[in-house]
């Protein structure tokens, strides 16, 4: 009954009733394609500096992200190698040897930051192969290396040239040695592309007299979604190897920089998504509230036929419902094809904006992702918003004495 | 709990326990006339560098010489010792340094963004072998007090702030000096936040010419418990006039 006279009373001001709907509409067409944004950017921003260096969790010597030093240290023994290839949830693994070396070329010379890394395995944890731009990754040769284009130009070689590698090892002894130049790869951080040299794994544990440990193993994991899983599964599977303790890092851990910037984008994100909410919050309470006003009339004979005051409470609420459910479903039904297409065909971006998010490591396109629970959110948005507009109309109107509310006219 | 106070106490004891300065001389002429008697217009050295780390199952031993011509603002470093690292030579031209490595027979150019890192894997750095920086002319100087007895002797503790623009690479150093040899014999290297990034010593005073000089100087880096390395000195002179051609390319690869 209530709920037939809330729908003819909606019907009565049609004008009203659509511009009403038309807030809630786009409250959730805004809301949904926020937080797709916002999860497509960030989860983009996230995978590219996992594929481009970090990897979703990293093995390291215990206390490494602190002190970043050869002290802190993993054996890469065939034991762990096995150990964390069988880790459930582990997709590929990659180890590493961190150094610091300066490069020599003539007059010329760049210190960079001295990467080991096996060729066998990095390609399938970093994009280091893919970003080659000129000649190629390293292969299984010995004394090859791979330079950031601007240290190339710094030292002004290229593809085939000879220079020197010079580095203090493990055992503090001066450690040197020619490699020849096998590639120029682009890193998409200027920073980095001005002070990075990859050379083998095992090149550097020569060089450095490091035997076979290594910095860290970075590990890309099945699925990103359950890595507290994979990281618990990892940490049991090395610790039965491995004689030195070790820890298994998130990629937050490795990249805070990152974390912090996504949590305060989040922020950012939902304080807007909180002020839209108020202001159509007050647009429903609004229309509602001239509803309820300007019936003051009908609702007080309504009363004096004996209508209990909690039925009318009820119809405003059911009004108010049925205005925002309405506008829920259009929304949603606007909304969830628009975002699933933007999934589809994300915007690339061109020209000034392309090279500022470059400088983030991120790649220039804007990317949508249509989670399930992004949807849910703006439905229980949109009822929370709902009860909330219609809670005073709804008092002010079972509170309405018969008597004056049919005097008020 | 009370290791740590006791070991916070005994870091800070030799601030605490200073004497207030003298009126005379001032902070700048103590400096000066240390400047006089350690550092000659140039000096000839032959030391052994030992160096002690966590890393090491026994401390590795090399033996090297230096040519410093202050006053044409050059310097050359043969290391002799051990045969893996013998010929392997540094030269400072301002404000170029080059080393050679023999086995590559190649010379390199350290940049000035390697100046502190590590000399030859030791706790000294590349700007330590080749300071260009003068003692009187990059810093000003300021009395810290008088330490009635360090290691047995009365020590004057001055502070060396670096001038604006001066070629230092650290916020201040704070310089215990010997009242009566005026030597210095305890260097505190702090950063520009203030906190103490390494402790130099220098021992065993010996009479050179008419000069005191300490033949045992330690750098111990206190952000890495273990680290230590020690200079000897075999053998310094002072005042001798160096021959330009070993400031030169030729010098630095040649080969005995």
């Amino acid at each position: 009954m209530i709920l037939r006279l809330a729908w003819r009373n909606i019907g009565r001001n049609k004008r009203r009733t659509g511009l009403t709907v038309a807030a809630a509409v786009f409250a959730v067409v805004l809301v949904v394609h926020m937080i797709a944004l916002t999860t497509g950017v960030h989860e983009g921003m996230i995978e590219t500096n996992v594929r481009m260096h970090a990897g979703h969790l990293q093995v390291t010597g215990a206390g490494y992200l602190e002190d970043r030093t050869l002290e802190r240290f993993a054996r890469w023994t065939p034991a762990l190698a096995r150990a964390i290839d069988g880790a459930p949830g582990v997709a590929a693994a990659a180890p590493r040897v961190n150094g610091f070396a300066l490069l020599s070329n003539g007059p010329a010379s760049q210190g960079v930051a001295l990467l080991g890394v096996d060729p066998a395995r990095e390609g399938a944890v970093s994009v280091w192969p893919e970003r080659v731009v000129r000649g190629e990754f390293l292969g299984g040769g010995e004394r090859e290396i791979v330079l950031g284009e601007r240290v190339a130009e710094a030292l002004r070689v290229d593809v085939g040239d000879e220079l020197l590698v010079f580095t203090v090892a493990y055992t503090l002894e001066n450690a040197y040695e020619m490699f020849r130049v096998r590639g120029v790869l682009r890193a998409p951080d200027p920073t980095l592309d001005r002070s990075l040299a990859l050379i083998s794994l095992a090149d550097a544990q020569a060089l450095l007299v490091y035997e076979e440990r290594v910095s860290e193993i970075a590990l890309l994991a099945r699925d990103a979604a359950r890595l507290a899983e994979t990281r618990a599964a990892v940490a049991s599977a090395v610790t039965t190897v491995s004689a030195e303790a070790l820890d298994v890092n998130p990629w937050q851990r490795v990249m805070p920089e990152l974390e912090q910037m996504l949590v305060i984008d989040d922020a950012q994100n939902y304080s807007m998504l909180g002020i839209l909410v108020l202001v159509v919050t007050f647009g429903l309470l609004n229309t509602i509230l001239m509803s309820v006003l300007e019936r003051q009339r009908e609702l007080g004979v309504m009363l004096a036929l004996g209508l209990q005051p909690r039925a009318l409470f009820r119809l405003v609420y059911v009004e108010s419902l049925l205005l925002s459910g309405v506008g829920l479903a259009v929304g949603l039904a606007l909304a969830i094809p628009g975002a699933a297409i933007m999934e589809q065909n994300p915007i690339p971006l061109t020209g000034e904006v392309a090279q500022m998010t470059a400088q983030f490591g991120v790649d220039p396109i804007i990317t949508w992702k249509l989670e399930a629970w992004n949807p849910l959110a703006a439905t229980a948005l949109m009822i929370g918003i709902a009860l909330l507009s219609a809670l005073y109309p709804a008092a002010k109107a079972a509170s309405a004495r018969p008597v004056d509310a049919l005097r008020s006219l | 709990m009370a290791a740590m106070a006791c070991a916070l106490w005994a870091s800070s004891a030799s601030a605490q326990t200073l004497e207030p300065p003298p009126a005379s001389p001032t902070a700048r002429e103590v400096a000066e006339r240390v400047e006089n008697n350690f550092r000659g217009e140039s000096g000839f050295l032959d030391a052994t560098m030992i160096v002690k780390s966590p890393r090491l199952p026994e401390p590795r031993r090399m033996r090297f010489q230096s040519w410093d011509d202050r006053g044409g603002k050059r310097s050359f470093v043969r290391v002799l010792e051990p045969a893996k690292d013998k010929g392997t030579a540094f030269l400072k031209l301002h404000p170029n340094l080059w080393s050679y490595i023999p086995r590559v027979e190649r010379t390199i150019r350290i940049p000035p963004s390697m100046m502190l890192q590590s000399w030859m894997g030791s706790d000294f750095t590349n700007d330590d072998l080749v300071r260009e920086s003068s003692t009187l002319d990059d810093y000003t100087h300021r009395w810290l007090g008088v330490d009635p007895s360090h290691q047995g002797s009365r020590a004057f503790v001055i502070e060396h702030v670096p001038k604006e623009g001066a070629p230092v690479v650290w916020g201040r150093i704070a310089v215990w000096v010997d009242a009566a040899r005026l030597v210095p014999v305890r260097q505190e290297f702090f950063d520009e936040a203030g906190e103490k990034l390494r402790v130099m010593t220098l021992s065993d005073l010996r009479a050179v010419g008419s000069r005191v000089y300490p033949h045992r100087w330690s750098m111990t880096p206190l952000d890495k418990p273990g680290h230590e390395t020690r200079i000897e000195v075999n053998e310094i002179r002072f005042g001798e006039k160096f021959a330009d051609d070993i400031f030169t390319q030729r010098n630095l690869t040649r080969r005995d």
